[in-house]
């Protein structure tokens, strides 16, 4: 009895998993001829390129001081570092031998032409979303790149984990497939804009938290995350910010880097503005602000700006004038220089402390990322640069300022051990791959 | 009493009484004019005017009329070439838009080569003004031959000698008469100097010579100075101060930096620079990276584990002793008075150590060339390092020279030469020139800063509340000590002590018998090195006399302005005396009760306000510069921080040689004192110093400025200085203030909002 | 190689890209009148212009400048005759100087955020910039009276 019953245990476990490896058993699609550059029209090429902004392929396909979407680029995930791979035409070690049928499937489904799965890693969840006439002028863009030869970079994920046919488990547990469909009752302008944002754009990849098995949680969308060691912030209601994300205020940002109300755009963010978005028209990024500013709920917010503003430009002169408080005086000859604000409106120029999410975040992060790394001339707000303080200032320093900022600048609770967090952030910097 | 070294005290009295002559002779296409010793004549000059003049001043004219001034004070913010310039200006008659300032490197023909103690106008006065006076008698004779006149008709104005509608530039007198002219000492002691009234330029605002190289960045400091071919070079600086020696050097990791050369520990001779490591680099950026990388073992001594209240327990520890150190002051019957005392007052007080922090840090190009090693960098008293670096080297001190930069700052730092030192020994060892320049926290940790220091004293009082006798026993590092004890003087009991430590315990207050007592600290000595910092010793005298006097005034129930009215009679040894001290401590009392009527003393304030009295003589009783500062500060009870509202300052320099530099010295010198008073201070932390930069050290900025305003008592007298005095009575006039205002009274500077707080319980 | 503008004519430095700025200028440039004080960015004495904003060389490595515009003190005015220059010169504001080339460039970037700056925008402004000396009463009077001049104004 127990024999059997042990038998039927083992049979059902095969039979599963040979069902499993059914489902998850991709082919391959045949390798084609590299098509020429020239065979693509250069409108749809145009197209492209401003898709491929919205998508900020280049970010994630393009290693530190790399030929642009040769891959390469390392992402840390909690599971180990996974490699971007080479999307240049070149036929050996990029996808020069992908037909556009094979580079749809890899954006739908997330399965390589050779029929591996790829990992979530690279957003196929949003880019399934994309509507056909779309892909192929992503298609006809990235064919159209000078080819690079460069072999992908192995992935540094443990057993089992690095078994791509598991993937198969991950899809069926977290993936669905399909192209974006209007919501109906909405304007045209809010659904370009979702369509943008939840697709191609695959704003949640960075802003909705995931679960323990990477996946983006349900009913948590765009609510913020922590991602390569900064948080991307909510882009709900659930925003800490002191002033509603208007859709002016997200038009502001998204088109320019900076909005003088909310700050500027750091980290990856910064990439996503100057390298993606930046391709886009202003219809699109319109578009964008439209969907988000309605998401958030900013309508309800955006009667109290100008009380937050003015609050906030109240404390900007808090720190210089017979200041007693060491920490006080350390942020007003370390930053006050560029950061005051006399109002009524701050400067953009001159990030508002008050105003930026750097401090009202629950956790001290981007704040110690900006002060550590500093912002380039090329990031955020174009041609106004914040050196880094990494060689200037101590573990201790920074978390001065960070506690001695957000208990004047806000009246959020007090960060917690953050002195630990500025070593731990200063490690992760100068072990970054 | 205590009293400026005599080597030192080249006050102009002292050099008009030398048995020098003055000189004036044409050489090349210039006249130039000096201080010679006995024997030489005009005719030498053409052989080499510069080896001629054996002189501290000099000056030359050349054909275009320009006046050239040498000058051998460090130019460090208080403009002092153009003040020594306007000395001589005035007498010429020279046309000031044609005088130059030439700074001069180190040479034994300057004679000492120092400037500190606010001395230098004090200093220059006469003698500039009688160099002057020749030149111009010189000019008038000359010019009057070549205009074909009686000498008697001519006069001298802007340059030119002029004889009713008939005038000649100076220019054209070089260019074509003859001047030569000698004046014996006795002839020159008994020129006529300008009567105050007749003054063109001295006491009228001018604009400093200076000036405007430092708003288009050409002024060139030492840490601008370069030569061909140079490496650079940046320390590791060994855990204590003295007593270090090199263990190890592994410097694997620096072979990595682009550009580092190698690294080498110092030998010195000279023992200033125990235990340094020297990082070369082929660029200051990669010395710098270098350092970092380079690590040294060292072996020290004890004083790696010596702190600041090590130090301050063994200067308590040393005071309690009477029979330790050296008695400045030492009236007969102090024992009588305290003991027939109908009350007495006993108070200690205590100051924490200080910084320099001047901005640029220091650094020095070093190089040899034929034999003669050259020291570029800024320095305030060339004569004190000259000898060092020659032992240092192993050289005579005529292979020394010290080549003269814009000074980023002074205060006292650069008097202390030690870090010429360390390039001179690197630029040897390496055979080829060697710049230094330190980071910020590298000249911290070398910083010779203020020592720490405690002090005692105590007063009796008599019938009707009469002060009967006072002591004042002072203990702290003594730079003078370190750096070069042959100027230390003897006191009564013949036990040498550091003048510039215990000035201003020897104040002109008239209190019955007084004695003074200055202890060393040796712990202190060997611990660290105690610098001269801006006003030295009343940095902490003036702060425990101008407490205590506050103290004493409550303690008889009179008002803090009059019980020092009434202190200040100038009776006995407080009456002055020619050349500079004329008026004595009746002209301090008049300072005092002007500075308190400007500051409305005695008025209604708001709640937790209050106004706080002090006043000083500056550092010497020889050359006194009367001030009196009035504070005004807000305390808050809660928090016990302490604002300051505004400071109303009456000063009495004698003769105010630039109106405008002096009161920008007392500016500076005052914010100083708010400085040291509310924002500096640190500690030192087991054989170090705990702060070494601005993240934890936090001077005075823009926004703590409170209000100044500032008064000089219009004189006559001698110059006196003004670099240093305002520094030291603003300390207490807050921490009387803060008394004032909530009855909180302060003993340490600085003054921290803890200490008001826990006054404020008390 | 990285390229930019100082002070008006382009200028290629072949040195690493974490060299600073500061050096770069001072020693490879020879442009002396930037100094160094501090090092962490907390005197102002290295202040210059980048791309015409108010930067402390001592944290900017030259990798970040690659192709910006660089002003130093002594391309502020071909003729060091800035209104800023001039009054500070009319207040006789520098004591030791060192200080004055950054409190100089912090001034003129005050003045292009702050037209009319009151004294709560110079606390805050010039609160990174230190002087030693602490001739901050005559720096504040030279920053007000620059303004007025370049707002064609007296001072109030």
């Amino acid at each position: 009895m127990l024999k059997q019953s042990l038998i039927g245990l083992a049979g059902a476990f095969v039979l599963g998993l040979l069902i499993f490896v059914a489902l998850a058993w991709r082919s391959s699609i045949a390798p084609i001829e590299p098509p020429a550059a020239a065979s693509f029209p250069p409108d749809l090429v145009a197209k492209g390129e401003a898709l491929a902004g919205a998508g900020n392929c280049a970010s994630c396909h393009t290693a530190k001081d790399g030929q642009p979407f040769a891959g390469g680029y390392g992402l840390v995930t909690s599971f180990g570092t996974v490699y971007s791979s080479n999307i240049t035409p070149d036929p050996e070690t990029g996808i020069g031998r992908w037909s556009e049928a094979a580079f749809a499937r890899a954006l739908h489904d997330g399965v390589a032409r050779s029929g591996k799965h790829l990992f979530p890693t690279f957003p196929y969840d949003h880019f399934t979303k994309i509507d056909s006439d779309d892909m192929k002028a992503l298609y006809a863009f990235l064919m159209t790149r000078t080819p690079v030869r460069s072999e992908a970079k192995p992935n540094t994920l443990p057993f089992p984990l690095n078994i791509r046919m598991l993937q198969e488990g991950w899809k069926i547990l977290f993936f669905r497939k399909g192209v974006f469909e209007p919501v109906a009752g909405k304007s045209d302008e809010w659904n370009r804009g979702a369509y943008l944002a939840e697709g191609l754009g695959h704003c949640g990849a960075c802003h909705t938290p995931r679960n323990g098995l990477g996946a983006e949680k349900k009913g948590k969308t765009y609510a913020g995350a922590t991602i390569d060691g900064w948080i991307a912030p909510a882009l709900t209601d659930a925003s800490t910010s002191p002033v509603a994300w208007s859709e002016a205020e997200l038009f502001a940002y998204l088109r320019s880097g900076a909005s003088a109300l909310h700050g500027t755009a750091a980290g990856s963010m910064s990439d996503v503005v100057h390298d993606g978005l930046s391709k886009l028209p202003d219809a699109d990024i319109k578009a964008l602000a439209v969907y988000l500013a309605d998401i958030n709920g900013s309508s309800a917010k955006l009667a109290g700006t100008d009380a937050a503003v003015q609050k906030a430009v109240a404390t900007s002169g808090l720190g210089f004038t017979n200041e007693p408080d060491p920490d006080a005086r350390l942020y007003a000859s370390a930053c006050g220089s560029c950061h005051y604000n006399s109002g009524p409106q701050p400067l953009a120029a001159r990030p508002e402390l008050a105003l930026n999410s750097a401090l009202t975040l629950p956790e001290p992060t981007n704040f110690i990322q900006v002060v550590l790394k500093g912002v380039g001339l090329g990031e955020g707000m174009p041609n106004v640069m914040m050196p880094g303080f990494a060689q200037a200032l101590s573990d201790d320093d920074v978390a001065r300022l960070a506690v001695y900022l957000r208990r004047t600048r806000t009246d959020l609770p007090p960060w917690t051990d953050v002195e630990s967090k500025v070593a731990a952030i200063r490690a992760q910097a100068s072990a970054a791959p | 009493m205590n009293e400026i070294p005599k080597s030192l005290s080249r006050s102009g009295a002292a050099l008009a009484t030398s048995r020098r002559g003055f000189l004036i002779g044409a050489a090349g296409a210039a006249v130039y004019l000096g201080f010679v010793r006995p024997g030489f004549a005009a005719t030498d000059l053409a052989v080499s005017p510069a080896k001629i003049f054996e002189p501290t001043i000099w000056y030359s004219i050349d054909r275009d009329g320009i006046v050239n001034v040498s000058i051998t004070k460090a130019e460090m913010g208080q403009h002092i070439g153009t003040a020594l310039a306007r000395i001589v200006a005035d007498e010429l008659e020279a046309d000031w838009e044609k005088v130059r300032l030439d700074y001069v490197d180190s040479d034994p023909k300057w004679g000492l080569m120092v400037t500190g103690g606010s001395w230098s106008v004090w200093q220059s006065f006469m003698p500039l003004s009688q160099a002057g006076a020749a030149g111009r008698i010189a000019l008038i004779e000359e010019g009057a031959k070549l205009l074909h006149v009686d000498k008697a008709t001519c006069s001298a104005k802007g340059g030119f000698v002029i004889s009713g509608a008939k005038s000649i530039s100076f220019g054209d007198i070089v260019a074509r008469g003859e001047l030569a002219r000698t004046y014996t000492a006795d002839e020159l002691k008994a020129m006529p100097v300008k009567q105050a009234s007749d003054r063109r330029l001295i006491g009228q605002d001018t604009r400093a010579i200076d000036i405007p190289s430092k708003t288009n960045g050409t002024a060139r400091y030492g840490i601008d100075a370069e030569v061909p071919g140079m490496v650079y070079a940046r320390p590791k600086i060994p855990p204590t101060r003295n007593g270090s020696k090199v263990a190890s050097i592994d410097d694997t990791a620096a072979k990595s930096v682009k550009g580092y050369i190698k690294s080498i520990a110092l030998d010195d001779p000279s023992a200033t620079v125990p235990g340094w490591v020297m990082v070369f680099g082929e660029s200051f950026t990669a010395a710098k990276a270098a350092a970092d990388l380079v690590k040294v073992t060292w072996t020290s001594d004890d004083t790696a584990g010596v702190s600041e209240q090590d130090v301050q327990d063994h200067a308590a520890k040393l005071i309690a002793d009477p029979k330790v150190g050296s008695l400045v002051v030492a009236d007969d019957g102090v024992e009588a008075a305290f003991a027939a005392a109908k009350s007495k007052l006993e108070q200690t007080y205590t100051t924490s150590s200080v910084l320099h922090f001047q901005l640029e840090p220091i650094n020095a190009l070093a190089l040899e060339k034929d034999g003669v090693f050259e020291i570029h960098t800024g320095n305030q008293w060339q004569s004190l390092i000259l000898p060092v670096l020659a032992k240092a080297l192993g050289v005579g001190e005529d292979k020394v020279i010290l080549r003269t930069y814009l000074i980023g700052g002074g205060f006292g730092r650069r008097l202390n030469g030690d870090y010429a030192v360390p390039a001179a020994l690197a630029a040897k060892a390496m055979g080829k020139p060697v710049k230094m320049v330190c980071t910020r926290a590298d000249d911290v940790r070398f910083d010779s800063f203020r020592s720490p220091s405690v002090q005692l004293l105590r007063m009796a009082f008599g019938e009707d509340g009469k002060v009967t006798a006072m002591e004042h026993h002072a203990a702290a590092g003594w730079p003078t000590e370190v750096m070069i004890p042959s100027f230390m003087p003897k006191g009564v009991n013949d036990v040498p002590y550091d003048p510039f430590a215990i000035s201003g315990a020897n104040h002109w207050y008239t209190v019955g018998a007084q004695r003074v007592r200055a202890v060393s600290n040796d712990l202190a000595n060997r611990a660290f090195r105690p610098g001269w910092l801006r006003s030295v010793g009343p940095g902490w005298t003036n702060w425990a006399v101008e407490s205590f006097m506050d103290e004493a005034a409550h303690a008889a129930g009179v008002d803090p302005v009059a019980f020092r009215l009434r202190l200040l009679d100038g009776a006995g040894r407080n009456a002055g005396s020619a050349p500079s001290a004329v008026g004595g401590a009746l002209r301090q009392a008049k300072v005092v009760a002007r500075a308190a009527e400007k500051a409305g003393w005695g008025q209604a304030l708001p709640k937790d306000t209050g106004l706080g009295i002090a006043t000083t003589f500056g550092q010497e009783r020889d050359m006194p510069t009367w001030v009196a500062c009035v504070a005004r500060v807000r305390v808050d009870r809660a928090s016990g921080v302490v604002t300051l509202e505004k400071l109303t300052l009456a000063v009495d320099a004698g003769t105010i040689v630039d109106p405008d530099g002096a009161l920008a010295q007392i500016e500076g010198g005052s914010l100083w004192g708010a400085s040291m008073a509310l924002h500096e201070g640190s500690e030192f932390a087991m054989g170090q110093l705990k702060d070494t930069n601005l993240d934890t050290y936090t001077p005075l900025r823009m926004g703590d400025v409170p209000e100044l305003d500032i008064e000089f008592i219009p004189s006559a007298e001698m110059p006196t200085g003004l670099g240093e005095p305002a520094t030291t009575v603003v300390g207490p006039a807050i921490g009387n203030a803060i008394f004032a205002a909530v009855g909180a009274r302060v003993r340490h500077l600085p003054i921290r909002p803890d200490a008001v707080l826990q006054a404020l319980k008390a | 190689m990285i390229t930019f503008q100082l002070n008006g004519k382009k200028v290629s430095l072949d040195l690493d890209g974490d060299t600073l700025l500061l050096w770069a200028l001072r020693d490879e440039l020879g442009l002396k009148g930037t100094k160094f004080g501090c090092g962490i960015g907390m005197c102002g004495a290295c202040t210059v212009h980048v791309e015409g904003r108010a930067t402390r060389s001592c944290l900017t490595p030259i990798s970040a400048i690659d192709g910006a515009e660089i002003t130093t003190i002594e391309g502020l005015d071909p003729a060091g005759q800035h209104p800023l220059q001039r009054a500070w010169i009319e207040t006789q504001a520098p004591q030791c100087g060192y200080c004055q080339s950054g409190q100089i460039m912090q001034a003129a970037s005050l003045l292009k955020d702050f037209p009319e700056p009151t004294d709560r925008d110079i606390d805050a402004v010039m609160g990174g910039n230190l002087c030693r000396c602490m001739a901050y009463v005559r720096i504040r009077k030279a920053i007000k009276l620059a303004a007025a001049e370049l707002r064609g104004t007296d001072v109030k």
